[in-house]
């Protein structure tokens, strides 16, 4: 057995599939792999394997190949690269000719790239990089509801980043309790609370039960503030019919944003949850839960620059971005390049950013990207100057782990934001001065000075995982 | 695993009674809806909720502020507050224990 070798079938793939003379058509789209063969397989004949497994291929050559214009469909391999820092595997760029794929499908495009081809015989593992989505593609598809700039105007705030908070536990989760929570985080500044991931209907509170009573908070807050709120009402759904019924209530009792899992609710339904929500003039939330499961291994999944294109495509307003500071700290500059991805028109190809193709959003609307996990306000200063006012941060347990309880939490960030965006806005610089810009705004503000003593030092503690291949030198 | 059905009392609490419950008997003696010799030792979960109940109405009429508490609830505040907040320190809760679930891995592995 342990001398049992691949063979590529009745001929080798690389005098199909291994084009390195190909220059790659503005139409076409493009896919960067990091490809791990199997010991003695040739890089061209790996590269050029994928590609065909991935397009027109099959496991081997059969005579239906004959009915089809070959040369017209198939993926080409038309260039590899070592992967800086690691002998053990390669990428192999591949174009693939825009008929291949559904207007407007993302689900189609990923049925192709990551179908059979990730089980494929000739690897030893498959990570999809990248991929360059032609402008051409990008036009069928409907992205973002409403975009970034709609939501400002909805929610009538601009020039700060918003605040959220993921609402926890608390005496039970009734939905009574739940609410009020929510009424505490929001009176107090923030501008969105959030259903956790886990809360969709359960027996201890069911979905409608915790709309309405959600509900009640955001009027309240909203009278008591005159600044429009929302919450993040998690509409993830065991079908997709089910998840549609729960988005027409939040419409019908009048809240402004939704939730959606895109990954583990699927990609049609968020699409289609996508498109019901750009024509009801709701804003849609999006959580990543499974995306560790598709993109933690560097040599085998799915890279979050990826997820990160398909979600803005199939569509979604908000999107969990990773957080680059405190404990959750991820590579700064790959998790720039991924929200670049989410907000630019034009991202250039950045290898120093992890972005291995230009990619052209047309008028595509933006995602915000949402930072959330393990951040406090002593963070604040480094996130308004990292994330900038077109995001959303996200304080779980440094809003509602205030000692003084959530409002004051959410008062404390609140206050340390807008003072980090003033001093910004005078040109200081917030992640040098920051401990005297928040204590500056603590002398006028006891809920953040409490905030301040409650979370002291910020320490950097854990290396990142996600290293740039340069940084592997 | 057995849950008590009741509640362990204020001065025997996890974490120094940084706690939701703990914060929310504390403001019970802000507002003087509880006397400061209570700690709600015993009580059922109803009996919680009630309580909150009535905290939550005191906190509405200063918007569940602290900062819009007037003069006298205010030192109040401060001084049942401040000593929890002693107490707790000094049995090494922090803010991180807020915090520390959230201790995911968030960026994905190059």
């Amino acid at each position: 057995m342990a001398d049992k070798k691949y063979n590529a079938g009745v001929k080798e793939y690389r005098e199909t599939y291994w084009m390195p003379e190909y220059t790659p058509l503005d139409t076409d789209l493009l896919a960067c792999f990091k490809v791990t063969p199997q010991d003695g397989v040739p890089r061209e004949e790996v590269a050029a394997a994928v590609a065909a497994e991935s397009s027109t291929g099959t496991w081997t050559t059969v005579w239906t190949d004959l009915l089809t214009d070959l040369d017209h469909y198939k993926g080409r391999a038309y260039a590899i690269e070592d992967v800086p820092g690691d002998d053990t595997c390669f990428y192999a760029f591949i174009a693939y000719p825009l008929d291949l794929f559904e207007e407007g499908s993302v689900v189609n495009v990923l049925t192709s790239l990551v179908g059979n081809v990730f089980g494929f015989k000739a690897l030893r593992a498959l990570r999809l990089e990248d991929i360059r989505f032609p402008i051409a593609y990008v036009m069928t598809c409907n992205g973002p509801p409403q975009g970034i700039q709609v939501e400002r105007d909805i929610l009538n705030k601009y020039g700060r980043p918003l605040l959220g908070c993921t609402i926890k536990p608390k005496l039970g989760l009734s939905a009574k309790n739940y609410g009020r929570a929510c009424y505490e985080g929001l009176r107090g500044g923030l501008d969105f609370t959030k259903d956790d991931e886990n809360v969709n209907s359960q027996p201890f509170m069911r979905w409608r039960h915790r709309f309405d009573f959600v509900m009640e908070a955001i009027h309240k807050a909203e009278a008591e503030t005159g600044e429009r709120k929302g919450h993040y009402l998690n509409v993830t759904a065991p079908t997709s019919d089910e998840m549609m019924k729960r988005a027409e209530y939040a419409k019908e009792i009048g809240a402004p944003i939704i939730m959606h899992d895109y990954l583990t609710g699927g990609l049609s339904a968020n699409t289609q949850l996508a498109q019901w929500c750009q024509e009801n003039g709701m804003l849609l939330h999006i959580h990543r839960a499974m995306h560790a499961v598709l993109d933690r291994n560097p040599h085998h999944g799915i890279h979050f620059r990826v997820l990160t294109k398909i979600l803005r495509l199939s569509g979604g307003d908000h999107l969990h971005s990773g957080t680059v500071v405190g404990k959750l700290e991820g590579d700064r500059e790959a998790t720039l390049g991924w929200i670049d991805i989410m907000r630019d028109s034009y991202i250039k190809e950045d290898r120093s950013r992890g972005i291995f193709f230009d990619q052209d959003w047309g008028a595509m609307p933006g995602v915000m990207p949402v930072a959330s996990g393990g951040i406090h306000v002593w963070h604040m200063p480094a996130l308004v100057n990292i994330f900038g006012d077109d995001s959303c941060l996200q304080f779980g347990g440094g809003t509602l782990g205030h000692p003084w309880g959530n409002a004051a939490g959410a008062a404390a960030n609140r206050v340390a934001v807008e003072a980090c965006v003033e001093a910004r806005n005078q040109g200081r610089e917030l992640e040098k001065e920051g401990k005297d810009i928040l204590a500056s705004a603590a002398k006028h503000s006891p809920e953040l000075k409490m905030a301040m003593e409650t979370w002291k030092e910020i320490k950097f503690e854990f290396d990142t995982v996600d290293k740039l291949d340069v940084a592997h030198k | 695993m057995s849950k008590p059905g009741t509640y362990v009392g204020l001065d025997k609490e996890v974490w120094g009674g940084m706690t939701t419950i703990g914060k929310t008997i504390r403001d019970a003696w802000v507002f003087e809806i509880l006397p400061e010799t209570e700690n709600c030792a015993g009580w059922n979960l109803a009996g919680i909720d009630a309580l909150l109940q009535k905290v939550n109405a005191e906190w509405d009429k200063y918007g569940c502020l602290v900062s819009h508490l007037p003069a006298e609830l205010r030192e109040r505040h401060d001084r049942i507050h401040g000593d929890a907040f002693k107490k707790a320190k000094a049995v090494g809760w922090s803010g991180e224990f807020e915090t520390d679930d959230e201790n995911y891995i968030d960026t994905p592995e190059k």
